[in-house]
């Protein structure tokens, strides 16, 4: 299929970044995105994630190459059309004004308003909307510094709604979050696909983007590499990214693992699904392997209504334990 | 809070034309404009040379200082911003000092090149601060140069003080307690011609100043030419604070005070009400404090500077304590 720029929301082409030509970041980047899409970029940290995003909506100079937006080079636009092309969420969260939610968001529409910036009825609809899509329109008049992480955070994405651009690039977007506000956020953000516009973020957690992003950018080991996550997960790439770190990534489960050797195996049985489990994710956090048949130690859970034992036999008895934290205090025992 | 606020100065304004060594009542003022002879010649005089001008030289300064201030904050993003803080005030004062204590200029030439010295001593500070805003991001290592450049100058002053003949040391001395009442008519008409057009450009871009709260890189992405805006502001208040701290002296903690107090009575950071609002609100605790300094009962007169640094001074420490609030304006 042949390549048309127009075609994409954006596209890097041979982009070199950094501060300074001879300590460029990252060189002959070539990527792309299009209308409707959700990008997901990550990296190790210090491997340009944010000067990457910084570089494709120009807060830092392009050292080399170029970047189109919807097939223009960056550089054609005056600041004000950029201004309607792309919007951006920052990872700084600390200083914002002591100003209502409301107030904040209405910010956004400063490319479309006149010098007076008085917002019309158009303008104030989007500002609703953007409250509503973002679930703070109860929180409104709120001011900025009496809200939590996870509020604020969805407050300057709303900011960056009423921006109304085809383009949203948002910095480290989930990094304060708790895991509640973290799948929320990321629920937020792919509902904006529905409208067209393309969402390109960074982030540390491969777990959520393997899930929702619609492709990867991936930065290793000073390339950046494009995919749907599912082609970069058969490529292997996931496992290097973390190879020094001792972590592995387990491309079944889709999550991570420590890697550590195994202490042997365990014969695993009994009853209660959600016990049987738990004990063996406890048993592979302690770095046993489970099985069903073989195995010196064996543990045989009971599930009854007053709670679960745990019977272990082998290692010189049969003991019961009450818990997961007794159990697996006796197994890493040194004998 | 405008309609109290207009009412509160109207009946300031009265006050102050009213107190002083002779008395002139609103009375006798509508009774004359209404055509009767109710004021002396006498009276005459000292309302159109001393008192007049006062009331303009302290509803300019009212006027424009807290906006250097409101300004600054903004721009810095912090509360502590402010001409005084920043150096520009001790620019204008070194300005001031090389025409007063080393030249040793009076009468009308000094009038224009003292205006000129204190332009070019808070521009010089000013262009000093932009170009380490440039290069440095954190907004308190700019405030604490401000501090040093501040600190700098003043020393420097002081050596110059310290080597000048008595004459010209008495006047700079009396310069620097701060006055509203030694404008002349046509040093007003300076001020007045440098502070108005200003004003009304700042109001012009109101909105730009919104979008400057939520730091640089946010204003960028919404479209404001960030170095143009710096320049701009930066010229504006050297102009503002320099005119200012040329004719009057200088004149302490207004330019960081009365924004805060300004906020907190309107309850708004939008800058298109917030500066009109801190405009009113300096007009008011300008004209409020020469009314103070009048000592109304008295013959005798206290420097300005002494009376708006303790209505300023609790403000700012009332900032510095509830340091949460302070960290965001």
């Amino acid at each position: 299929m042949p390549e048309d720029l127009s075609d994409h929301m954006i596209t890097l082409k041979h982009l070199a970044i950094g501060y300074g030509k001879e300590q460029a970041l990252l060189r002959d980047v070539n990527l792309s995105a299009r209308p409707g899409e959700m990008v997901a970029l990550i990296g190790r940290n210090g491997t340009g994630k944010s000067t990457l995003l910084k570089s494709i909506i120009g807060l830092i100079p392009i050292l080399d190459g170029t970047c189109f937006l919807e097939g223009i080079p960056l550089e054609t636009y005056d600041l004000r059309q950029r201004a309607r092309i792309v919007s951006y969420v920052s990872s700084q969260v600390s200083h914002l004004p002591a100003i209502s939610v409301r107030e904040l968001v209405s910010l956004g529409r400063m490319p479309h308003t006149g010098w007076m910036g008085r917002h019309g009825e158009q303008d104030r609809q989007l500002v609703e909307l953007a409250l509503e899509e973002v679930q703070m329109k109860p929180l409104m008049d709120r001011k900025l510094d009496k809200l939590s992480d996870g509020e604020r955070q969805r407050t300057m994405i709303a900011r960056a709604l009423v921006q109304d651009t085809p383009l949203m690039v948002l910095d480290e977007p989930t990094a304060f979050l708790d895991i509640p506000n973290k799948y929320e956020l990321i629920r937020i953000l792919t509902g904006f696909r529905e409208t067209g516009k393309t969402i390109i973020y960074s982030t540390h957690d491969l777990e959520t983007a393997l899930m929702c992003a619609d492709k990867l950018w991936v930065i290793h080991q000073g390339r950046v590499l494009e995919g749907a996550p599912e082609d970069l997960g058969i490529s292997g790439v996931f496992d290097a990214l973390f190879a020094e770190s001792g972590i592995m990534f387990d491309a079944e489960d889709h999550r991570f693992k420590y890697g550590v050797t195994s202490k042997g195996t365990i014969r695993l049985s009994g009853e209660g699904d959600l016990a049987l489990k738990w004990t063996g994710s406890a048993l592979e956090r302690l770095g046993f392997d489970t099985g069903s048949h073989s195995g010196e130690i064996s543990i045989v859970v009971q599930s009854s209504e007053t709670g679960n034992r745990w019977i272990v036999t082998g290692k010189g008895g049969e003991y019961s334990f009450e818990n997961i934290y007794r159990m697996a205090q006796y197994l890493i025992r040194d004998d | 809070m405008i309609v109290s606020l207009v009412l509160l100065l109207v009946v300031l304004v009265v006050l102050d034309i009213r107190f002083g060594s002779v008395r002139i009542t609103l009375v006798d003022m509508v009774r004359h404009l209404a055509g009767s002879d109710t004021l002396s010649e006498q009276q005459l005089i000292i309302l159109k040379k001393f008192r007049l001008p006062r009331l303009a030289a302290a509803l300019l300064v009212g006027a424009a200082l807290p906006v250097c201030g409101l300004q600054m904050q903004t721009l810095f993003r912090n509360p502590l911003a402010g001409p005084y803080v920043l150096g520009i005030s001790s620019g204008a004062s070194f300005g001031a000092a090389i025409v007063v204590l080393g030249a040793g200029a009076t009468g009308l030439v000094a009038t224009w090149s003292l205006a000129v010295a204190a332009w070019l001593g808070a521009g010089m500070v000013m262009i000093l601060l932009l170009f380490v805003s440039f290069r440095i991001k954190d907004v308190m290592t700019i405030l604490i140069l401000g501090i040093m450049f501040s600190s700098g100058l003043t020393a420097i002053i002081s050596i110059m003080q310290y080597f000048s003949q008595a004459t010209a040391l008495k006047s700079f001395v009396i310069w620097s307690m701060g006055s509203l009442g030694n404008v002349t008519g046509s040093q007003l008409l300076i001020m007045a011609c440098a502070i108005l057009p200003l004003l009304a450009g700042t109001l012009g871009y109101a909105k730009v100043l919104n979008g400057l709260m939520l730091g640089e890189e946010y204003a960028v992405t919404m479209g404001i030419r960030i170095q143009r805006m710096r320049i701009i502001i930066f010229a504006t208040t050297s102009i503002l604070a320099g005119t200012i701290t040329a004719f009057c002296g200088p004149i302490g903690f207004i330019g960081i005070a009365v924004p805060h107090i300004a906020r907190f009575l309107f309850g708004k950071s939008d800058h298109r009400i917030l500066l009109p609002a801190t405009i009113l609100t300096g007009m008011v605790v300008l004209v409020l404090s020469d009314i103070v300094s009048q000592l109304p009962g008295t013959e005798r007169v206290l420097p300005i500077n002494a009376v708006t640094s303790l209505i300023g001074i609790p403000v700012v420490i009332w900032l510095v304590i509830m340091n949460r609030k302070a960290q965001s304006i």
